[in-house]
């Protein structure tokens, strides 16, 4: 693979990544935004894999193998299977913030990323740590999906989403994790995403619903 | 290796194990292997301490055992003393807890912890370096935790005070802590022989002083800081509360006197006044506090803060007599003070085995409840009287002799020249004399009251005497007082060595054998031949009384009860009562919340159907100082509520906010 075409490559699956933890806080049907975590997670497969292929690396391909099993499979499998259970509630209703003014938030949090992500690239300017910034902006967003959405699963797909954007953040500055680093990293996604998948269930037994909110009656007075 | 190190190791070892085979051995001879293992640490910890006062040192350095700083150990005559006076209430408390330990504390948790206290508390005099130091420290303050939480499940009260000693024993913690790290930094070393080389400018020596004060009074049960120990103490077994008042606290004094003296090297006079101000006020208000206590064990307690108080004031003392060059009344004060320690030891830890043993006969520790145990119960009347005697500081009294000596080194100090000894001195005078008196009618209260006269409930009515190692746990504690009280002689060269420690090269400050001597300044005083004397009286008197020609004028008759019918238990004096004469003379510093409620007949006004009478009174230090605190804490955490209603989306937010809020920061700063 040729520098520009490496260079072309790396910025398309960022772009994507971008775009798609954009589209996820757009969008209010619930199996469409699984459906665009997926292509997230194979987007940062493809990153993984670019970086592979830059460098050679038999390890970096294991980990790129890895990621799209995991992030663009068995992930939203898990998700998808537990909207299917849920039944009826696969709308996002009423998020706190509304879709307008959290595109807006998206963008905002997106330049401060980049201002913040300053002194990062500063510290080694090459392709790759030029696109730091937007898994730093991933995080943000995913953070944002947090704090805003009520749903138990969008909780689940905001969480995901900032671990996404902590591992783009990983390549992007050390070009390539450690394999035993990477499936750490795993295990405790997965392990998180089936606590959090009985919680739900859990909470619909209880409370009929999975909205969030619904556990402030827990609170002791 | 000398006897010294033998001791140690051998006190280590067997604690570790006993704590071992309490995890390991079934319920019912867990108590006796414990006791008898805890006991065996002790006497082997006393051989150590005594060979350590004797002159033996011994040292040792782990540098594996912990991470980063390692263990270093050393046994010098300082720490001897109190190994040695911490293994023998070791002894005692062991023994005791063999049958004690029988009825709901006898759980693996509660049995494996108490031989760790005891090699803990061993190991802390023994710590020559700032970090092994502060990991005993703390560990001493985490395994009396758990001891006093033993019987949480069966008193409420006990969550109570675990709570309070808690927080309290760690601000102290934190206290030592910063004080120690400024004065480790300040040395460039962590050991304490780097510290004593320190070269320390006045304000940094100042620092570490107040700092390790604080903590070290807060342990030592001294006022301020002295709110948890009457909660704890009482609330703990009543073995671990002989171990904790009679030894732990002890440790407080330790500390002072090792960072103090040893390892700042004197310093000035501002220092020991603070100290032995400190003392003074703890003395007079313990005991008054005691005074009015109605609760056995709570007195006890509040007794620990007099007697540490105590030892302040000669510690205080001997700092002061130190910085202005008087050697001779700094060994005076010095010897005072720590023969006090050991004092103080032997019959605190009599009074709470005996108290320990009253609980287990009647179920109850309320004064007011108790009563007539002289016959049911006459082994531990005979031990409670003896240690009633003995912290009363009267003749033949085991604190006679070293408040005797305190007083000699005040009113001799009052001579040296200096405006600050010319005020004090006579101060202190006045201070020890008045606790002498209140220990006096408190420990007549508590014997009388308690032990003599009439049953006043159905518990005290049918008090059955302890099983038989609980007396002979008492008995080892009385001859100590007995042998202490006699022969004082025995323990003084010891000190002057310890002294030596301390404050650099004192003189020996008393002589003689059984005649005490002191030298350099006049004074004299034998308790063996005072004791003797008192004896003969006693047996003359009784001997003309009992003589024939006076005996057979007796006749027997009822005692005359102004015609009220026979005499009740309801008619004794009580606990309350007794203490009201002094409540009312010093109505203005115990300020009692007073409840009398009069009930009249509804025929007439005039009739008075019942009386009742309530009397509490608060601890005033606690009040002033400690309720504003809890109330903006209380406050503060209220407010905190109203920043968690239990919404997810709004605790999420806090963390967005920041983090979003500390990136803009970072961004428009940089």
């Amino acid at each position: 693979m040729t520098d520009t075409g490496y260079v072309q490559a790396l910025y398309l699956a960022c772009g994507v990544l971008l775009l798609t933890a954009v589209v996820i806080l757009w969008r209010r049907e619930l199996a469409v935004i699984i459906r665009v975590f997926a292509l997230q997670g194979a987007a940062l497969a493809a990153l993984a894999a670019i970086t592979a292929a830059h460098q050679g690396s038999a390890e970096l391909w294991a980990v790129a193998a890895g990621i799209a099993a995991l992030r663009a499979g068995v992930l939203p499998w898990l998700l998808r299977r537990a909207l299917v259970e849920s039944g009826q509630a696969a709308r996002e209703t009423q998020p706190l913030v509304n879709v307008a003014a959290s595109l807006l938030a998206a963008a905002a949090l997106t330049m401060l990323a980049y201002a913040v992500s300053q002194p990062l690239v500063a510290l080694a300017p090459s392709p790759a740590t030029q696109a730091v910034p937007v898994g730093v902006a991933v995080v943000l967003i995913g953070l944002f999906v947090l704090v805003t959405r009520r749903r138990a699963l969008s909780q689940l797909v905001g969480f995901l989403l900032m671990d996404n954007g902590i591992t783009t953040v990983a390549f992007l500055t050390t070009e390539g994790v450690g394999l035993i680093v990477e499936v750490g990293v795993w295990l405790d996604v997965l392990l998180v995403v089936l606590v959090l998948q009985i919680l739900t269930t859990r909470m619909r037994a209880a409370f009929g619903g999975t909205d969030l909110d619904d556990l402030r009656g827990l609170r002791d007075t | 290796m000398n006897l010294a190190a033998t001791g140690l190791v051998v006190a280590a070892a067997l604690g570790g194990l006993s704590a071992v085979v309490a995890l390991v051995v079934p319920t019912r001879p867990r108590p006796v292997l414990v006791g008898l293992g805890t006991a065996a640490s002790g006497a082997a910890a006393v051989t150590a301490g005594v060979a350590a006062t004797g002159g033996q040192s011994f040292a040792v350095s782990l540098p594996e055992l912990l991470p980063l700083f390692g263990v270093s150990l050393e046994l010098d005559a300082l720490g001897g003393l109190f190994v040695a006076v911490t293994g023998g209430v070791a002894v005692v408390a062991g023994i005791f807890g063999m049958s004690y330990s029988r009825h709901g504390i006898g759980g693996r948790s509660v049995q494996s912890v108490f031989p760790l206290f005891v090699v803990v508390m061993l190991l802390v005099p023994v710590a020559a370096s700032v970090g092994t130091f502060l990991v005993c420290w703390e560990l001493m303050a985490l395994t009396s935790l758990l001891l006093v939480a033993a019987e949480h499940r069966q008193r409420p009260e006990v969550a109570s005070a675990v709570r309070w000693y808690a927080v309290m024993t760690h601000l102290g913690l934190v206290s030592v802590l910063f004080g120690l790290l400024v004065f480790a930094a300040r040395a460039g070393g962590d050991s304490f022989d780097a510290l004593r080389r320190a070269d320390l400018s006045p304000g940094v020596a100042g620092v570490v002083f107040v700092l390790t004060l604080l903590g070290f009074a807060s342990k030592a049960g001294i006022l301020p800081l002295h709110a948890w120990l009457p909660r704890a103490h009482p609330e703990a077994p009543s073995h671990v509360s002989a171990l904790m008042s009679a030894a732990m606290v002890n440790l407080g004094v330790y500390g002072i006197a090792r960072v103090g003296g040893d390892l700042l090297g004197g310093g000035p006079a501002w220092w020991w006044l603070l100290v032995l101000g400190l003392g003074a006020v703890s003395a007079v208000y313990g005991i008054l506090q005691a005074a009015m206590s109605a609760d056995l064990k709570r007195l006890l307690g509040y007794s620990t803060t007099e007697n540490m108080g105590l030892v302040l004031v000669g510690l205080g003392a001997a700092g002061l007599f130190a910085s202005s060059g008087q050697r001779v009344l700094a060994g005076l004060a010095l010897a005072a003070a720590l023969l006090h320690v050991i004092n103080h030891a032997s019959f605190k830890s009599l009074l709470f085995l005996a108290a320990g043993s009253v609980l287990h006969g009647t179920g109850t520790r309320d004064l007011d409840a108790l009563g007539g145990l002289r016959r049911g119960m006459p082994v531990t009347t005979a031990a409670f009287g003896v240690g009633a005697l003995a912290a009363s500081a009267l003749p033949p009294g085991t604190a006679f002799v070293s408040e005797w000596l305190l007083l000699q080194a005040l009113v001799h100090g009052v001579a040296v020249p200096g405006l600050a000894t010319a005020i004090v001195m006579p101060v202190a005078v006045a201070v020890v004399a008045l606790t002498a008196g209140l220990a006096v009618a408190t420990f007549v209260k508590a014997f009388g009251v308690g032990f003599l006269a009439k049953p006043r409930s159905a518990g005290a009515q049918q008090a059955t005497e302890s099983p038989a190692t609980m007396l002979v746990g008492m008995a080892f504690a009385g001859a100590a007082c007995v042998v202490l009280a006699l022969e004082p002689a025995m323990v003084l060269p010891a000190l002057a060595r310890v002294g030596g420690v301390v404050f650099g090269s004192l003189e020996s400050a008393v002589g003689g054998e059984v005649t005490l001597r002191l030298e350099g300044v006049a004074g004299v005083l034998s308790p063996l031949l005072l004791a003797l004397a008192l004896l003969a009286a006693v047996v003359v008197t009784v001997a003309a009384v009992r003589a024939p020609g006076v005996r057979a004028a007796r006749r027997e008759a009822r005692l005359w009860d102004c015609g009220g019918g026979p005499m009740s238990a309801r008619m004794e004096y009580t606990a309350t009562s007794f203490a009201e004469p002094l409540q009312r003379v010093f109505d203005d510093v115990v300020q009692p919340e007073l409840d009398v409620d009069v009930d009249h007949h509804e025929e007439s006004a005039y009739l008075v159907r019942a009386v009742e009478y309530r009397r509490r009174v608060a601890d005033r230090v606690e009040r002033r100082l400690y309720e504003p605190v809890l109330a903006v804490a209380w406050r503060w955490g209220e407010a905190g509520r109203g920043l968690a209603n239990g919404s997810v989306h709004r605790y999420l937010g806090y963390g967005f906010y920041t983090l979003c809020g500390l990136l803009i920061v970072l961004v428009v700063l940089r």
